[in-house]
C-alpha cells in the first residue's frame, strides 16, 4: 500500500463525499468521490485504489452490486460500508461478500477516522479469508457479532439462538467464535463447546462456497442415494464432512430433508433437487462450477445412460 | 368484487417447488394475460398437496380437474384447452400404470379416492401465507368456542373422549397427556409443539407447518386454554427454512388478529407464541430432550417421573405435543369427540397420515382412518409397486419401527396391531422396499442412524448401538460368524431394557425386525456369502443366464469396468476376475437375465438356483 493510502468515497450525495474528503484529507489519505456504482467502476478502471467506502443505497448501480464488482474484477481492494442503521439482511449479504467493515451514517469524524485506521491497517494485513476468519474477523463482523450476543445476553436459554446467528454470520464456529460467545453470554467456554458438537447444525469447519447436503433419510437410502453420493464423492475428491482444496463445495450428509416425495434427493445451498441419479448429480455440480470428468465425456455419458436407460 | 372463474391451485410443497413450481407460475401468468384470461382466472399458490412425486401439481376449482408433472412448454396449451375451448387437457392427467385412460377428476384419482382428509382438511385449497383464506374454512372457530363457551375441563374431555393419541410416535392419550399438566398448580406452564420431525421417512409435518400452519398455532391455542398456560415454543428444526417462514408469518397474523396474545378474542386469556429452531439432533425428538435443548443446553434426555406434565421447561408443568396432533384438535372441539371416533377403530381413534415412499408408483403423504389393511394404502393409494418388482416389506416407523413383511399386510392399521408385527406406527413415515433391498444392509442402515445420533447418555445404547453395527457391517461385507445371530438378538434386548429414553429403547427394533422375518437373509449373507438382493458387493457373483440373454449390448456399455464381454446375438458373459460387483448390469438389463450367486460362486449355476429359489423355503 502506498504511503498515503487512496481512497474512494461513493455515495450519491456529494456532501457525504465532501465532509468525508474534509476528515480524512488532514490526516494523510488521498480521497476521490463517485456519485454513484456506475462513477465509481469508471473511476477504478482507471486508476488503483486502497479501500472504497461506499452507500449501499444508490440509484441505478447501488452498493451491493458495486461490491459485487469490486470483489470479482479488483479483489485487492478494500471496501467499508457507509449505511444508515443497517437491516438483517444487506449486513448478512455484505458480510458475506467480504466487507471489511461499516460506518453508520451520519458520522463523527472521530468515528470516520477510527474506522478508516482500522480498515487500512486490515487491508495491510491481507490473508486468505478463511485464515483470517479462523484467526480473527474483520471489524465488521466482529461488531455485528456483538451485537447479536448483546442482543441475547439476559434471556435465558439463549445460547443455542446466538450460535445459528453466529453461524449465519461467520459461516461456521471456530474456537475463536465460540471463545467471543462464551464471554458475551457469561458461561463457561467449555459450555459453549459441549452444545456446538452436540448438535449436528453446527460446524466447526469452513464449508465450501456451495454446501451440497444429500439426503440420507430411509426413502432416498430405498432409491439409491449410495450412488449419487458415491459418485459426488469421486468427482470432487472429498468424504462427508470436507470440504474441496478449492474451497468451492463441501458435502454434509443430513438425515431427512423431508421432501420424501422426490427421493433420492439433495441440496445444494438453498436449492431442492429432486429424483437424483449420479449424472444428474454431476450435471447440476456441473452448474455451480463442479470440476469436470476425468474421463473422456461421451463415455461416460454413454455408461450413464445405459444405467438409467 | 373481482369476478373470478376459476382458481388454480398451484402446489408450492417443497416437492413441487423443487421440480418447478415457480417457473410454471411465470408461465401461466404470462399465458394467461396473453389470452387476456389475467382477471378471471386466479393463480393461488398453496402448501404440499400430498402427490408429491408427479410434481408441480396443480389442481382447477371449481371442476376439480388434477394436472400433474405441469412443466412450462405444456402451459400454452394447457391454458388453450382447458380455458378457452372448455375441454380439459388430457395430457397432463393422471394415468393409472399400464391403462391408457386419462382421469380428469381429483375424486376419482386413487390416489386422492382412498383419503379422508382431517389433518390435511386445508391442503390444496388454502394459501398458507393468508389467515384470512384459513377463517374463511373455519378456522380459529373451534378457538373462540374453546376460549368463550367451554371451560377447561370441557376442553380436556371432549378431546380425552375423541380418543386422540399422540401423533408423533408414542401414542399416547392427548386429552390425558393435557389433564395431568392441568392439575398441577403453577403460576407458569408452557404449551409445546414438537416440529422437530426427525424421523427419516416421514414429512407429514413439515407439510402441515408448511401448508397449514394456523391449524398448529389453533391446536396450541386450545391446549394452552385446557392446561392454563400462557406462554408456548413451536420447536422446528432450522433445515426446514420454508415451514419457519410460514410459521412466523402465521404467528404475527394471529397475533395481529388478536387470536394471540393478550386477551385473545376478548376471553380474558393471554397466550404469547413464539419460536425455537432445534439445531438438528434426533433425540430431541424426545420430550425431556427437547425441553432442555430450548433452554439452551445439549439435548439429553433425563429420566421420568417427574413427568413434564409436573416439572418440565425450566421445571414448570409442559405439555408437549406433535405437529399433527394439535392440527387434529380444532376439528375435534367444533364436532365434538363423537364425530372424532366416527372414524378408526375403539382403541385408534380418527385418522393417521403417513407418508408413503420408496417402491410404490404413488409417492406422498396420504390421510386415512386407523384401521384400514396396509394393503390398502400400498396398493391402492400407493398404485402398487414400480414395475418389475416384487414388494419384499413395509418400513414403519423409522429407526425406531420396523419391517412388515407380504404376509401381513392385511392387518389393520392400529396402534397395537401394528406394535405387533414388531414395528410402531411412529410418526407415520412408512417406506415400502422391492425385492432389490437388502435387509440386512436395511437394519444396517438404520442402526448407522441410532449410533450416531445416541446422545451417549446410556452406555448400553451408546456403546450397544455401535457394536450392533459393527456385527452388521461385517455381516454384509463377508466376515459374519456363526454366533452373529444369537449375540444380535440378546445385545438388542439389553440395550431394551437398559435405555433411558425411547431412542435407545427402540433402536435395536430395526435388527429385531428383520430378524424375525428375514432371518433367511442373515443366514443366506453369513452362511453362503450371499446377497440374493445383490446389495451387498462382497457376498454376490454376477452371472448371466444365457438362455435368457437377449445380446441387446445395454449389460456391455453400462459395465464401468468392462467385464462384459460379447458381441451382438452373441449371449454375453461376465468375466468374474474384472467384476467390481456394482449391479449396474443386473439393474441394466431389461430381460432378467442376470442372477446372483453367492460370492465366489462355483458350480452349475442353474443347478444351484432351481434348489435354492425363492418360495423353496420362506418364513412360516
Amino acid at each position: 500500500m502506498s504511503a498515503e493510502p487512496k481512497i474512494l468515497v461513493v455515495d450519491d450525495e456529494l456532501v457525504v463525499i465532501r465532509s468525508a474528503e474534509r476528515v480524512l484529507k488532514s490526516e494523510g489519505y488521498q480521497i476521490e468521490g463517485a456519485l454513484g456504482g456506475r462513477e465509481a467502476i469508471l473511476k477504478m478502471e482507471q486508476g488503483a485504489y486502497d479501500l472504497v467506502f461506499t452507500d449501499l443505497k444508490m440509484p441505478e448501480v447501488d452498493g451491493i452490486t458495486l461490491i459485487r464488482w469490486i470483489k470479482k474484477s479488483r479483489p485487492n481492494i478494500g471496501i467499508v460500508i457507509i449505511t444508515g442503521y443497517p437491516s438483517q439482511d444487506t449486513m448478512k449479504e455484505a458480510l458475506e461478500l467480504g466487507i471489511i467493515d461499516y460506518v453508520p451514517k451520519p458520522f463523527t469524524p472521530s468515528v470516520l477516522l477510527d474506522v478508516t485506521k482500522r480498515a487500512v491497517e486490515w487491508a495491510e494485513g491481507r490473508k486468505p479469508a478463511e485464515e483470517k476468519a479462523a484467526e480473527e474477523f474483520p471489524p465488521a463482523m466482529a461488531k455485528e457479532l456483538d451485537r447479536v450476543i448483546g442482543e441475547y445476553r439476559h434471556r435465558p436459554g439463549s445460547l443455542i439462538p446466538a450460535l445459528q446467528r453466529a453461524q449465519e454470520i461467520v459461516g461456521f464456529l471456530p474456537p475463536v467464535v465460540q471463545k467471543r460467545i462464551a464471554k458475551g453470554l457469561n458461561m463457561p467456554e467449555a459450555e459453549v463447546h459441549s452444545v456446538v458438537s452436540f448438535y449436528s447444525f453446527f460446524t466447526m469447519k469452513p464449508r465450501g462456497d456451495h454446501n451440497i447436503r444429500v439426503c440420507l433419510g430411509t426413502a432416498c437410502y430405498v432409491k439409491g442415494i449410495e450412488g449419487v453420493l458415491e459418485k459426488i464423492k469421486e468427482r470432487l475428491k472429498i468424504d462427508i464432512g470436507e470440504t474441496t482444496e478449492d474451497k468451492k463445495f463441501s458435502i454434509e450428509g443430513v438425515r431427512c430433508l423431508g421432501a420424501c416425495g422426490l427421493a433420492p434427493v439433495m441440496m445444494i445451498d438453498q436449492e431442492t433437487y429432486g429424483a437424483m441419479t449420479p449424472s444428474k448429480a454431476l450435471k447440476i455440480m456441473g452448474e455451480y462450477g463442479g470440476p469436470a470428468s476425468d474421463q473422456a465425456p461421451d463415455e461416460e455419458t454413454a455408461a450413464v445412460a445405459e444405467q438409467e436407460g | 368484487m373481482e369476478k373470478v372463474r376459476s382458481h388454480l391451485m398451484l402446489c408450492a410443497g417443497t416437492g413441487c417447488v423443487a421440480s418447478g413450481t415457480a417457473k410454471v407460475k411465470t408461465a401461466l401468468e404470462q399465458e394467461l394475460a396473453k389470452k387476456g384470461l389475467a382477471e378471471e382466472i386466479k393463480i393461488v399458490l398453496t402448501g404440499c398437496n400430498g402427490y408429491c412425486a408427479e410434481g408441480p401439481v396443480m389442481a382447477v376449482y371449481p371442476e376439480e380437474i388434477f394436472y400433474q408433472k405441469v412443466t412450462p412448454e405444456e402451459v400454452p396449451m394447457l391454458v388453450e384447452e382447458h380455458f378457452l375451448k372448455g375441454r380439459p387437457y388430457q395430457k397432463l392427467m393422471f394415468r393409472e400404470p399400464e391403462k391408457k385412460a386419462a382421469i380428469p377428476g381429483m375424486k376419482d384419482i386413487p390416489f386422492f379416492k382412498h383419503q379422508v382428509l382431517r389433518v390435511l382438511r386445508n391442503k390444496g385449497l388454502i394459501d398458507p401465507e393468508k389467515i384470512e383464506e384459513y377463517i374463511a374454512r373455519d378456522g380459529y372457530q373451534a378457538a373462540a368456542k374453546a376460549l368463550t363457551e367451554m371451560t377447561p375441563e370441557e376442553i380436556i374431555k371432549t378431546v380425552k373422549d375423541s380418543g386422540l393419541r399422540g401423533r408423533g410416535g408414542a401414542g399416547f392419550s392427548t386429552g390425558l397427556k393435557w389433564e395431568f399438566a392441568s392439575k398441577v398448580p403453577s403460576e407458569i406452564k408452557f404449551m409445546l409443539c414438537n416440529g422437530d420431525e426427525g424421523d427419516p421417512g416421514a414429512f407429514m409435518d413439515r407439510s402441515v407447518m408448511e401448508a397449514d400452519p394456523h391449524s398448529v398455532i389453533e391446536g396450541m391455542v386450545i391446549g394452552a386454554r385446557a392446561i392454563g398456560a400462557h406462554h408456548g415454543y413451536i420447536y422446528v428444526r432450522a433445515e426446514y427454512p420454508l415451514a419457519v417462514k410460514r410459521l412466523r408469518m402465521a404467528i404475527d397474523q394471529a397475533t395481529e388478529a388478536g387470536l394471540l396474545g393478550k386477551n385473545i378474542l376478548g376471553s380474558g386469556f393471554d397466550f404469547e407464541l413464539d419460536i425455537y429452531l432445534g439445531a438438528g439432533a434426533f433425540v430431541c425428538g424426545e420430550e425431556t430432550a427437547l425441553m432442555r435443548s430450548i433452554e439452551g443446553k445439549r439435548g439429553m434426555p433425563r429420566p421420568r417421573p417427574p413427568f413434564p406434565a409436573v416439572k418440565g421447561l425450566w421445571d414448570k408443568p409442559s405439555v408437549l405435543n406433535n405437529v399433527e396432533t394439535l392440527a387434529q384438535i380444532a376439528p375435534i372441539i367444533l364436532n365434538g369427540s363423537a364425530w372424532y371416533r366416527s372414524l378408526g377403530t375403539e382403541k385408534s381413534a380418527g385418522t393417521k397420515v403417513f407418508a408413503l415412499t420408496g417402491a410404490v408408483n404413488n409417492v406422498g403423504l396420504v390421510e386415512v382412518p386407523m384401521g384400514i389393511p396396509l394393503r390398502t394404502i400400498i396398493y391402492d393409494i400407493g398404485g402398487g409397486i414400480k414395475k418389475g418388482k416384487k414388494f419384499k416389506s413395509v418400513q414403519l416407523g423409522g429407526p425406531s419401527g420396523g419391517c412388515i413383511p407380504e404376509h401381513l399386510l392385511d392387518i389393520p392399521v392400529t396402534y397395537e396391531d401394528i406394535v405387533a408385527t414388531g414395528a410402531i406406527v411412529g410418526s407415520g413415515g412408512m417406506v415400502v422396499m422391492d425385492d432389490g433391498t437388502c435387509m440386512v444392509g436395511t437394519a444396517k442402515f438404520f442402526l448407522e442412524f441410532t449410533a450416531d445420533e445416541s446422545c451417549g447418555k446410556c452406555t448400553p445404547c451408546r456403546v450397544g448401538t455401535k457394536i450392533l453395527l459393527d456385527m452388521l457391517t461385517d455381516i454384509t461385507e463377508g466376515k459374519g460368524k456363526e454366533s452373529d445371530i444369537a449375540t444380535l438378538e440378546d445385545l438388542s434386548r439389553d440395550i431394551i431394557t437398559t435405555s433411558l429414553c425411547g431412542l435407545g429403547q427402540t433402536a435395536p427394533n430395526p435388527v429385531l425386525s428383520t430378524l424375525r422375518y428375514f432371518k433367511h437373509e442373515y443366514e443366506s449373507h453369513i452362511h453362503q456369502k450371499w446377497c440374493r438382493a445383490g446389495v451387498c458387493r462382497n457376498l454376490t457373483t454376477f452371472w448371466i443366464d444365457e438362455k435368457l440373454c437377449k445380446a441387446c449390448g445395454a449389460c456391455l456399455r453400462a459395465c464401468p469396468s468392462k467385464a462384459v464381454v460379447g458381441e451382438k446375438k452373441v449371449p454375453h458373459k461376465i468375466i468374474q476376475e474384472l467384476c467390481v460387483h456394482c449391479r449396474t448390469c443386473f439393474d441394466t438389463c431389461k430381460f432378467n437375465s442376470i442372477r446372483i450367486l453367492p460370492a465366489g460362486f462355483d458350480g452349475d449355476p442353474n443347478e444351484f438356483l432351481a434348489k435354492t429359489a425363492v418360495g423353496a423355503k420362506e418364513e412360516k
